[in-house]
């Protein structure tokens, strides 16, 4: 007996339901099934960060969670923190600071800054570091999209 | 190296989430062998794809936190739920009070993303010779509680590691929880080395716990994780250090006998000699820092 999942969750604040098989990762089906091609996926096992979504208001990457374990929860992708007419502080940040050269690993790192910018504004620069250990960039360095996250909070550098 | 399936889809399994621990138990009845436990599933999912695991079921525990979740404290022992997260264990004050070793790894594996769903348990059942959690839990004394369907069985830390990614987990079991003895007084601290300060695998980790009065150390225990099959009590260090002076000197000297019993391998992180060399250098700087501590109190 190997049967399919009926899910019941939130995906970027609209209800879902969907009966799928459970062998596959959130990652894929959020980008393959669900459209919101904002997700990536770089490695597949949670080292890169370009997959990161919200479960539940909690930075995950998507592609260590299997899809049924989604079900009665909350998902938020980076197509959910804002819009191209009414982008969220740090999305407008990236855009000020040039924080984007490939741009692959930048909806992962949104998230995590998003989430970063709402539950710590008050995190020093290694602080910040630590915790966007998890995005991998292989363009920037880093350094613009903390500057980014700087403006967003309108807070200067500070190594705490 | 091997190399990773990128492509290849997770082979397809019946997927159960039980809403009771009895629910739990019969599907585990039935299904024995053939069922693998997922809890934060940052683990089991990278097996699936790598197909070093292939499950005919996967039961998620997700409708169990209740039992099988939370950080509080009782009559002396700060009992910590199997599903707790890193995350749960590195925001909480009891961790930060009596465990305070376990907190600072906590707040260290892997990356933010793993953290908000890794749990605890979920790593000693994995069994990796390089656990974070397992040498604070190891250094602190601490417990295992396992439920089967014939009952309960209680496991100091370091048994339930029987080797390299194997667990003295009987077909049908689940940790339940993690035990410590929460004792003011008890100082612990934990430290890894590895190529890089985040995202990463400990190439050596150690943690110490222990007590310091009238210039003496009382009962003291050291682990050492990533230097062994599993994750060891560093046993002749920790009988010289336990009742011996509380200095420097003798710091010096407990680092060497910690680099003594380590039994490290060379890998792709450290060589064994390396391992052992920073063993001493970690043991050292760790003893001396929970000595420090009397400057700060």
């Amino acid at each position: 007996m190997k049967g399919k999942v009926r899910l019941s969750f939130k995906l970027n604040g609209a209800k879902r339901n969907d009966e799928m098989e459970p062998n596959q990762t959130l990652c894929d089906y959020l980008h393959d099934v669900a459209g919101t091609t904002g997700v990536k996926k770089g490695c597949d096992t949670g080292e890169c960060g370009a997959c990161t979504v919200l479960l539940d208001g909690m930075p995950v990457t998507s592609c260590l969670v299997l899809v049924p374990q989604i079900d009665g929860r909350e998902v938020v992708t980076v197509e959910g923190l804002g819009k191209m007419s009414d982008p969220n502080p740090v999305q407008r940040a990236f855009v000020e600071h040039d924080a984007v050269q490939c741009g692959y690993c930048i909806p992962g790192m949104i998230v995590t800054l998003s989430w970063i910018h709402e539950h710590f504004p008050g995190a020093s620069d290694p602080e910040i570091r630590r915790l966007m250990s998890g995005n991998l960039c292989r363009c920037t360095g880093y350094q613009q999209q903390i500057e980014a996250l700087r403006t967003a909070l309108g807070s200067a550098s500070h190594s705490g | 190296m091997k190399s990773f399936q990128y492509l290849a889809p997770i082979p397809r399994f019946e997927y159960l989430a039980p809403r009771t621990l009895s629910e739990a138990f019969k599907i585990l009845g039935v299904h024995g062998k053939e069922a693998a436990i997922i809890a934060g599933g940052t683990d089991l999912t990278i097996a699936l794809k790598e197909r070093t695991a292939a499950p005919k079921v996967v039961i998620d525990l997700r409708h169990l936190r209740s039992e099988l979740g939370g950080i509080t404290i009782s009559k002396g022992v700060l009992r910590i739920g199997a599903l707790a997260t890193f995350s749960e264990i590195e925001a909480s004050p009891l961790a930060g009070k009596y465990a305070n070793s376990l907190r600072e790894a906590s707040a260290n594996v892997g990356t933010l993303q793993i953290r908000t769903i890794a749990t605890l348990g979920g790593n000693l059942a994995t069994a990796s010779p390089a656990a974070d959690s397992a040498p604070p839990l190891i250094a602190l004394g601490a417990n295992v509680t396992i439920l089967g369907r014939s009952g309960n069985r209680t496991l100091p830390v370091q048994s339930i590691f029987t080797g390299p990614k194997r667990n003295a987990l009987q077909v049908g079991e689940i940790i339940s929880s993690v035990e410590i003895p929460a004792i003011e007084e008890v100082r612990s601290a934990w430290t890894r080395a590895a190529v890089r300060n985040e995202n990463v695998l400990s190439a050596v980790s150690v943690a110490v716990a222990t007590t310091v009065h009238d210039g003496k150390f009382g009962a003291s225990r050291i682990a050492l994780g990533a230097v062994a099959p599993t994750p060891m009590l560093a046993e002749t260090a920790s009988r010289a250090m336990t009742g011996s002076e509380a200095t420097a000197e003798q710091a010096e000297k407990v680092a060497a006998l910690a680099a003594e019993d380590a039994r490290p391998i060379s890998d792709i992180r450290a060589s064994a000699r390396y391992r052992k060399h920073l063993v001493q250098v970690l043991t050292r700087r760790l003893i001396i820092q929970v000595l420090s501590e009397d400057g700060l109190s």
